[in-house]
């Protein structure tokens, strides 16, 4: 499989896109870029406790998502895939409802969304997506698993099992490793044995393809060979798209104790944002005025979706109860009623 | 227009942080301010931040003076804003146990023995 | 009468400074790498940052990458070094970032550390201190506030220490990381910041030695970590009341201290266990038991449990409906009064 690097230093090329596909990826990318700056706005104004920025990954993950069937495919991400949710059309107030901590694994409905809940065990979810996947062909379904995990979560038992379950059983799962090169505080060099994830899918009998992740259109060519690939029957696919995490790895982070903030500012400066509204425009795929009708778009969703996450009512006490089992016991009912008679405010 | 005032507290800017320290003040009493624009710089264990503006309005009320430490909870900025402004913050985030008097329902009755 | 207890009670005497328990955890790694050039800190992010809570701020820049160092981001594989590290004559301190993270590392941590002594019959000690942020009450993401003390307390072969205030917090670590045994060492988060006033002394209880945090006559709280601090809470308001609660810190869940449990109870006749954790196979049922074990005919009424409920830990606005409340605390205290 071919390695997809972007075209030139800096710049990347959009000429091989639909025209509509390519404003497609302008306009999610947009909208997961200013919702991200409302969520870091609302975590610092009390509304969020925490949150996590998927800012500079947004090509990386919309460049993907936009690869799958969401009437096929299923998605397990982690607890950074805000713009991959948005492009994938996952509801996205129930989404960021999970910044605000209203449930854990967010209160879209998974299973109609086909995108799993948020997860916060590194590397946790990525076996689960073999198992999806191997469920497919054992019913002789086409349907293909994306895992989402990052750089830190491959040095995990469970993401090197995954590998080696899915190369066994040549299931049809795609490992998307966006590597931003900070897992928290530790870089690539003190996190990847060897210096590159993609070369591991080569242990695993599978192809490995590294991918600029800052390139939307090279994501989601790369993604769509790989999704091709596992649909045709033959087996798995690690790709790697190299990015860059420009904010902290969560709103209570300080990575001023621990990078450099002028390696930071370069990685700004190459924002996949910026690059793809330039190609699209060198392309002829849209004009100026087009794009900022979308920015302008993006800008409302955004604010919808702000105040429909913020506006959303706490879920009632007695929720702790309602989903422990789905035939509940009689001593959960019984706590339950411990909790009406003694806590329910 | 009708105008309310509403008092923005200091949330928890980080993982169960109690105070932080006022840095310094990016707005005057009097001045308009508008959502998401810088209102103060903080310092906390943790990290220097700057807090977005909870609202669009007009500055009533600083609490705080630069270099004071604030506890969670405690009142940063009193605005003045149209009414029905949207959510207000700084309901989230606080470390629960920190109340200064505990609230409590239940009175005990002490054993006769 | 009420009377507080003085936490000097079990130190020597030394120098006294205000900290927080973060700041406190931080002065006893510092002590601990300096007396024994053997010890070593490692995990996720402890090194250049100084760990998510800070606990091992500027120890990478006094001792050096060598003996204060981050790992790869791999759980079970930090508590697979840790045995052999040991075997090598290390004396190895790891940092598990969260509670919730403790699970993928738990083949490591009941498999191997806390029976590989015994495995050897007692060629290879593990002189290992597992430190791992724990419990509730922050607002934290999933899997950043669970409970898992039964579950190291019911391995044998694991010692499990639990601080509740700075002070503590500062003698548990430096007894846990000189023990010989494995020791989890369980830092309630919500506490990590509260500021006393802690005296920089040599711990001189022994291991296992739980302890009288206030006196009371009229029935005994027993907590450990941050309901310690909940159960203080509690007997203020019920000394408002009249009614007078001694509350006891164990410290210390295995070895469990059976014998200040059975003290107090014998004479306040009365006893409630408090913890975060769900209700079934909690903690409470083991101190219920060995209270009714040795106090059955001095009770006045059963041992209350006040718990957290059986389902997994909830998000932000459910978390003060599931950890004890202060009225859950004083209801189960009535019910022992009105028995």
């Amino acid at each position: 499989m071919p390695q997809h690097a972007s075209v030139g230093r800096g710049s990347i090329t959009v000429d091989h896109l639909p025209p509509d596909l390519a404003r497609e990826l302008y306009r999610h990318m947009r909208t997961a870029r200013d919702l991200d700056t409302e969520a870091i706005a609302l975590q610092r104004q009390g509304i969020f406790p925490a949150y996590v920025s998927v800012r500079g990954q947004e090509a990386a993950q919309v460049g993907s998502a936009a690869a799958l069937d969401p009437a096929r495919d299923f998605v397990f991400p982690t607890y950074r895939e805000m713009a991959a949710a948005q492009a994938y059309g996952v509801d996205m107030v129930g989404y960021m409802a999970t910044h605000r901590a209203l449930w854990h694994g967010g209160l879209y409905d998974v299973a109609a969304s086909r995108f799993g809940a948020v997860n916060a065990v590194v590397g946790g979810p990525v076996p689960h997506a073999v198992g999806w996947a191997v469920g497919e062909r054992l019913r002789g379904d086409d349907g293909v698993a994306l895992a989402y995990f990052g750089d830190g979560a491959s040095s995990e038992g469970d993401v090197h099992e995954s590998m080696n379950f899915a190369g066994v059983y040549g299931a049809p799962v795609v490992f998307f490793c966006q590597n931003n090169q900070w897992a928290l505080s530790v870089p690539n060099e003190h996190q990847v044995a060897g210096g590159s994830i993609a070369a591991r899918a080569e242990g695993y009998g599978m192809p490995g393809v590294l991918v600029d992740g800052n390139d939307a259109g090279a994501v989601h060519r790369a993604t769509v060979e790989a999704v091709a690939h596992a649909r045709r029957g033959e087996g798995p696919v690690l790709i790697e798209a190299l990015t860059y995490r420009v904010e902290p790895h969560s709103t209570s982070d300080d990575p001023g104790r621990y990078r450099d903030g002028s390696e930071t500012e370069r990685w700004r400066r190459r924002d996949p944002l910026t690059l793809l509204r330039e190609a699209v425009i060198a392309a002829g795929h849209a004009e100026e005025d087009a794009l900022s009708e979308i920015d302008e778009q993006a800008r409302e969703e955004a604010r919808r979706i702000r105040d429909g996450v913020s506006n959303t009512p706490e879920p009632e006490g007695t929720e702790l109860f309602t989903h422990v089992f789905r035939e509940t016991t009689d001593e959960v009912a019984r706590q339950h009623r411990t909790w009406k008679e003694e806590v329910e405010p | 227009m009708a105008e309310e005032t509403i008092t923005f507290t200091l949330p928890d800017l980080g993982e169960g942080l109690v105070e932080a320290t006022l840095l310094d003040w990016e707005v005057d009493v009097g001045d308009h301010i508008a959502r998401n624009a810088p209102l103060v710089e903080m310092e906390t264990t943790k990290s220097a931040v700057v807090i977005p503006s909870p609202h669009d309005g007009r500055v009533v009320e600083l609490h705080a003076v630069p270099d004071e430490v604030v506890r969670v909870g405690a009142p940063l900025v009193t605005f003045a804003v149209a009414a029905a402004d949207g959510p207000r913050a700084g309901i989230v985030g606080t470390v629960p146990e920190e109340e200064s008097r505990p609230r409590r329902r239940v009175r005990l009755t002490p054993p006769t023995e | 009468m009420t009377e507080l207890i003085e936490h000097t009670a079990d130190t020597t005497t030394g120098p006294v400074v205000e900290l927080s328990m973060q700041q406190a955890l931080n002065r006893a790694l510092h002590t601990l790498l300096a007396e024994n050039s053997d010890t070593l800190v490692f995990g996720e992010d402890v090194g250049t940052l100084g760990g998510v809570f800070r606990v091992t701020d500027g120890l990478q820049k006094t001792f050096g990458t060598d003996r204060v160092f981050d790992t790869p981001l791999a759980e079970s594989a930090i508590m697979g070094m840790s045995v052999g590290l040991a075997m090598n004559g290390w004396r190895p301190v790891p940092e598990l970032q969260f509670d919730g993270f403790a699970y993928p590392a738990l083949d490591q941590i009941v498999n191997q550390v806390a029976r590989m002594n015994y495995r050897t019959r007692g060629a290879v000690p593990m002189p290992v201190t597992l430190r791992l942020p724990s419990f509730g009450g922050i607002q934290a993401p999933e899997h950043h506030g669970e409970s898992l003390e039964a579950l190291f307390a019911h391995t044998p072969g694991l010692k499990v220490a639990v601080p509740s205030d700075p002070g503590e917090a500062y003698r548990l670590l430096l007894q846990s990381v000189r023990c010989e045994d494995p020791v989890v060492f369980m830092e309630p988060k919500a506490r990590y910041w509260d500021k006393r006033p802690v005296e920089l002394a040599e711990p001189t209880e022994p291991v296992g030695t739980g302890r009288v945090v206030r006196r009371g006559s009229h029935g005994t709280l027993i907590a450990w970590g941050a309901m310690v601090h909940r159960c203080l809470q509690v007997a203020e308001l019920a000394a408002e009341d009249g009614v007078e609660l001694e509350v006891l810190d164990l410290r210390w869940l295995t070895p469990l201290d059976t014998d200040v449990l059975a003290a107090s109870v014998r004479r306040t006749k009365r006893a409630v266990v408090v913890h975060e954790a769900p209700l079934t196979a909690g903690l409470g049922a083991e101190v219920a038991t060995r209270v009714t074990e040795n106090c059955f005919g001095d009770l006045a009424a059963p041992v209350q449990r006040v718990t957290g409920f059986d389902v997994p830990y909830p998000a932000g606005p459910l978390e003060p409906q599931y950890l004890p409340t202060i009225d859950r605390v004083l209801l189960a205290v009535q019910r022992t009064l009105e028995y």
